[in-house]
């Protein structure tokens, strides 16, 4: 008999795994879509797996029997979606922007939120407090609140339907300025006091002492503004009417209007869009676990 | 040396005045000009064209052809549900991964939702709710339905912060517990809930926050329909000052009296966690 210790870990274990299937069904249900073919979506919307590569069908096909290899499109190969995504949706276009953009925003925050947080953590000015506290003041208005004001100064700006407009106010973040301040605080000032001795000026401090022994904060910083830059949406919807400009997010919207009732190739470059991301993140994951529970403990 | 002194005394304000510059004016000055707008009959393409006091507010609060209550109620239905929804699932869930094997495997995939974007889970979700006897066509089952994908996307994020706080809680508590003859039900009750207090107001107050704002899945699934019954503010907000309506100045107000709402919100969920504080220290 087993221990009951033993037994509520198994019963965890099975109930995670059902909770698993549940958080990975959507995911297996687009990329199944995504290599149906038209005829094959339309007959079966709820598989997973198109019915041309199904068993069954296949016995009944080897039976001489009618099945779904009859169908217009039973030679369909798994890539074909994928293809036409591209040649129709331009989601290649849609894709190397959303990367453009959000590269751009990571790289430019970074540089700008570490030199912030470097004085707001190390250095004695007049009005530190005071700016730090305006800084923060930022952090607690919502995003939607800010869309049509911040839409007012980028016309204002005359940034309109520009890349400059969409990439802008992500240059800079109180929240990154924030993270990055809590974990400069953490290095001991012994070690720039050496470095001092040694004729390190502060940007030298600041870029051999300091930003090595942040790593972990800066890849998850810089993991969190990558992934908002990518799936921003609402912003570039309402400031670009370009298409050319458009990134993978508003590409996507458009391209699942213009596509009507062919869905597979909307699947496949739902998936072009989803794979990015997740790949950044499983080669990040090994600093950013300990970063959430850091954004996470305030 | 007086110059080299300068320098020395500019040099935090120089570190500082990019991103400040930024935030400063995406975050404050656009604050003033939402503030401004609000007052004004403030068409998108003509411009302000007059201050007309309240006017935007009264128009929204009282006005005949206000969607004010209507997306306001709505909006309130859907952040209860994911509240309600998020704390049902990430707690239990962050329990259950401690205790079993392959966590850090759990972790990742409970995590996925989190890192794909919002438009592709909602084109996604779009079919599995028809497949489910078409969800999002009825006018009862709609707002529910972008509900759950809400809490199906929030719930491994939160896992992870559960998680997170849990690991704080020192063992020896649970230990005195056992001692004093205290069950399962009786630990989680008078241990974990109190310990995790600050856990779940974080956890709470974003999700409160977050889901005020919902537009993506609305946008992307329903149009606010069927029969307005998924109309949320923020797309009100999104219809009035972008949409054919061009009312920059009315959807400011509105974008202000969301603002009111998500504060009264995050103040009454603060109040209610405050009276709990029977445990602490």
């Amino acid at each position: 008999m087993m221990s009951r210790g033993r037994l509520a870990s198994r019963l965890a274990l099975a109930l995670m795994v059902l909770g698993a299937v549940v958080m990975v069904y959507p995911y297996a249900y687009m990329v199944g879509s995504s290599i149906k073919s038209r005829r094959e979506f339309a007959e079966d919307k709820a598989g997973i797996v198109p019915p041309r590569y199904q068993l069954g069908e296949r016995l009944r096909h080897w039976r001489g029997e009618a099945s779904a290899l009859d169908w217009p499109g039973a030679d369909w190969s798994a890539g074909r979606n994928y293809a036409d995504a591209v040649r129709f949706g331009d989601i290649d276009r849609y894709l190397a922007n959303s990367f453009i953009y959000a590269t751009i925003i990571t790289a430019v925050q970074l540089c700008l939120n570490v030199l912030a947080a470097y004085a707001f953590a190390r250095m004695r000015f007049c009005g530190r407090e005071l700016l730090f506290m305006l800084l923060l003041a930022t952090m607690m208005i919502p995003p939607a609140v800010l869309l049509i004001p911040n839409f007012l100064v980028i016309r204002s700006l005359g940034l309109v339907d520009t890349v400059w407009g969409v990439i802008l106010p992500g240059f800079a973040g109180a929240f990154g300025i924030f993270l990055l301040r809590q974990a400069f605080l953490n290095i001991p000032e012994d070690l720039e006091a050496a470095a001092r001795i040694d004729g390190c000026g502060s940007l030298g401090i600041l870029w051999h002492v300091i930003l090595p022994l942040s790593k972990p904060a800066l890849v998850t910083l810089g993991l969190f503004v990558f992934m908002g830059a990518w799936n921003m949406f609402e912003w570039p919807l309402v400031v670009l009417s370009n298409q050319d400009f458009y990134p993978l997010t508003v590409g996507l919207s458009l391209f699942r209007s213009q596509t009507g009732a062919d869905w597979p190739r909307v699947f496949a470059a739902s998936v072009m869009g989803a794979l990015p991301l997740i790949a950044a993140f499983l080669l990040a994951q090994r600093y950013l676990v300990g970063g959430i529970s850091l954004s996470g403990m305030k | 040396m007086p110059r080299h002194r300068l320098l020395r005394t500019l040099t935090p304000y120089l570190y500082i005045a990019p991103a400040f510059a930024v935030t400063a004016t995406f975050g404050l000055v656009s604050m003033g000009i939402s503030l401004w707008a609000s007052f004004q009959h403030y068409d998108t393409y003509a411009g302000a064209s007059g201050f007309v006091g309240l006017d935007n507010y009264r128009r929204a609060l009282t006005g005949d052809d206000s969607y004010f209550w209507l997306a306001m109620r709505h909006t309130v239905v859907y952040v209860l549900l994911s509240v309600a929804g998020v704390l049902a699932t990430a707690l239990p869930l962050a329990m259950l991964c401690r205790r079993a094997r392959y966590q850090s495997l759990f972790r990742t995939l409970y995590f996925l939702p989190s890192i794909t974007p919002g438009v592709v889970l909602a084109l996604v979700f779009y079919h599995i709710f028809g497949i489910w006897g078409q969800l999002l066509d009825s006018a009862w089952t709609a707002l529910p339905a972008l509900a759950l994908l809400g809490v199906w996307a929030a719930a491994g994020y939160n896992m992870v912060i559960f998680l997170a706080g849990l690991t704080d809680i020192p063992r020896f508590l649970y230990d005195a517990a056992e001692v004093d003859g205290a069950g399962r039900w009786q630990q989680f009750r008078h241990v974990t809930v109190p310990m995790l207090r600050n856990t779940l107001v974080f956890v709470t107050v974003m999700t409160i926050i977050g889901s005020f704002q919902v537009f993506t899945s609305v946008y992307i699934m329903t149009s606010g329909g069927p029969e307005r019954s998924t109309e949320v503010i923020a797309y009100t907000i999104f219809l009035n000052a972008f949409g054919v309506a061009g009312q920059m100045g009315y959807a400011s107000a509105l974008a202000w009296l969301l603002f009111a709402a998500i504060f009264v919100f995050v103040v009454i969920q603060m109040r209610v966690f405050r009276s709990r504080r029977v445990y602490d220290e």
